[in-house]
């Protein structure tokens, strides 16, 4: 837009000198009525012609500035109903004050442009408030499932550890009983080899089963994890993986079950992919919590190229992903392997 | 013997209970949780406390670490901690630095009940016992310790693991049946592959092993 000397664009200076020769106008009309016969004061319509102008140029002003499209559009039908409601009410004013005219005439005319000016706001801003309105609700929509999956999945972590107490406490624990009553039978039937075969057998059964169920409970929860937390079940586990593997943890507070488990697993499973398939010589862990996320992050010196959407990942990325986390694999040809694991922990 | 027995399942316990009874094993208290077996010690100071790892209010590991305690205050006292899993964390932090008078079964080893006497008998007299499935563990494969056991033969990793679970010769012979002095010519061998220095007794030769697998300081 080309500009003048003072900095204002050639229709900024145009509106600027209209509103200066307004008032101008304004003052020489007053003046001309001063000095010739005074009388019926006529300079007060030349007045609300020039405010009219001032006004005009001040609703276009403002109408433009809004948003382009519905808004500006629905903005510059009601400059126009401003204008001319105000045209109106003082020429009703001027007809009041000069000729005594008291019946309040533009009422119908004020009407109408309200009317008019509100029907085509409605009309164009239909669609944006069905929006609007739309995105507010999708918007809560998000939060209440964002929420009670949280609450499900934190619900469920616990409902597991329950579950694998109640497993060792509960059905293992009573075979234990079973095991030792048995044990108690069959030192009096030492004389009856027939009856002390058959004690034997169901005992063999019943430790079958408590294997069993140790098994179970463990893939559940590890026993240390349920116990002691994270810290001391990734300690654990890197104390399996012997020598190699090196720890660094700095997170204090307790995790959420959901969470605690999610890490351990992870961990666990990058362990043993690295023992399986990297050849590594070493490899690490590192637990870090900060602001309000858990970053797992296992690492090895292996021969790389581990496949990021293999079956046991992908297990893992679900189960990330279950608490809004996510799952980032560096598995080079060249060699090495990095997984970085990053869950929020509120 | 006396014994007090710290475990929280009724059924379980009294199960214990009438087994030690009928063989002449004085069971001076039963208790449901850590307080009240630290309790049960002091008041009667028994040769030998059985523990479950996991007792009320939490159910996490304070059977163990109400052992632990109790051994801290009476150092005499002989210890056996039975549970429904097996860590080699747990079974470290129970032996410490001390081996004699430990012992750290899988609950239901109660069933072949003459084992598990013998086990209860060894461990008041002041020996060690290691659950085979620690040992197992211990002995797996990884990193650092596989180097040097594969070096073994098979009948030396079968004698090495049963003097990781705290057995005397004379008790792997048997298992073994070989003679004493079989199992003595191994252990020397075991000793001179694993580069640990020679002993002649039991105790300091399960504490050695023990150590070389990073399970005693």
């Amino acid at each position: 837009m080309p500009t003048l000397a003072a900095g204002l664009s050639i229709g900024e200076y145009a509106r600027s000198l209209v509103r200066r020769l307004a008032f101008l106008s304004a003052v020489l009309v007053a003046a001309i009525w001063a000095i010739g016969a005074q009388g019926y004061f006529w300079p007060a319509w030349a007045w609300l012609g020039l405010g009219d102008l001032v006004l005009l140029d001040f609703a276009a002003g403002w109408a433009w500035r809004q948003t382009p499209g519905a808004v500006r559009r629905v903005a510059c039908v009601w400059a126009v109903v401003g204008v001319a409601a105000v045209i109106l009410v003082f020429t009703w004013l001027l007809t009041w004050l000069l000729a005594g005219v008291e019946t309040f005439w533009p009422a119908w005319a004020l009407l109408g442009l309200a009317t008019g000016g509100s029907a085509y706001s409605l009309i164009a801003l239909h669609d944006r408030v069905l929006v609007a309105h739309g995105r507010r609700a999708l918007r809560a929509r998000i939060d209440m499932l964002t929420r009670t999956r949280r609450q499900a999945v934190d619900a469920q972590a616990a409902e597991l550890r329950r579950i694998e107490r109640d497993l060792h406490d509960g059905a293992q624990a009573r075979l234990v009983a079973l095991t030792l009553q048995l044990g108690r039978a069959e030192l009096r039937v030492n004389d009856q080899p027939e009856v002390r075969r058959l004690i034997l057998d169901a005992q063999r059964e019943a430790h079958q089963a408590i294997a069993e169920l140790r098994d179970l409970a463990r893939g559940i929860v590890p026993p240390l994890l349920a116990d002691r937390g994270l810290v001391a079940a990734v300690e654990s586990l890197a104390a399996r993986y012997g020598l190699g593997t090196s720890i660094e943890i700095d997170t204090h507070r307790g995790l959420a079950p959901a969470v605690e488990s999610a890490a351990y697993f992870v961990i666990a499973e990058a362990l043993t992919n690295t023992a399986k398939h990297a050849a590594a010589r070493r490899s690490w862990v590192r637990l870090t919590d900060e602001h309000r996320v858990l970053a797992v992050v296992v690492g090895d010196d292996g021969c790389g190229g581990a496949d990021a959407l293999g079956s046991g990942l992908a297990g893992l990325r679900a189960r990330v992903e279950a608490l809004d986390g996510s799952l980032r694999v560096e598995s080079p040809d060249a060699g090495g392997t990095v997984l970085e694991v990053r869950l929020p922990c509120g | 013997m006396r014994v007090v027995i710290a475990e929280d399942l009724a059924l379980l316990r009294e199960g214990l209970v009438a087994l030690l009874r009928e063989n002449q094993i004085d069971v001076v208290a039963q208790v449901q949780d850590g307080p009240a077996l630290l309790r049960a010690i002091a008041g009667h100071r028994p040769d030998l406390a059985i523990v479950d790892v996991r007792l009320p209010p939490t159910y996490s590991d304070e059977g163990l670490l109400a052992a632990i305690e109790a051994r801290r205050r009476q150092p005499a006292l002989s210890v056996l901690v039975l549970s429904q899993y097996v860590e080699t964390a747990y079974a470290s932090e129970l032996i410490g630095e001390d081996t004699a008078g430990i012992g750290y079964l899988l609950k239901e080893r109660v069933g072949d009940v003459r084992a598990f006497l013998d086990a209860l008998r060894r461990v008041a007299d002041g020996g060690t016992v290691l659950d085979r499935q620690v040992v197992a563990e211990l002995l797996a494969p990884r990193n650092g310790v596989t180097e040097a056991l594969s070096g073994l033969t098979a009948r030396e990793r079968e004698v090495l693991a049963l003097m990781a679970e705290g057995r005397s010769n004379a008790a792997i012979a048997e298992s073994l049946v070989v003679t004493p002095g079989a199992v003595e010519k191994h252990i020397t061998n075991i000793f001179a592959k694993l580069d640990l220095p020679a002993c002649e007794d039991d105790h300091r030769r399960v504490l050695a092993v023990l150590a070389y697998l990073r399970v005693a300081r």
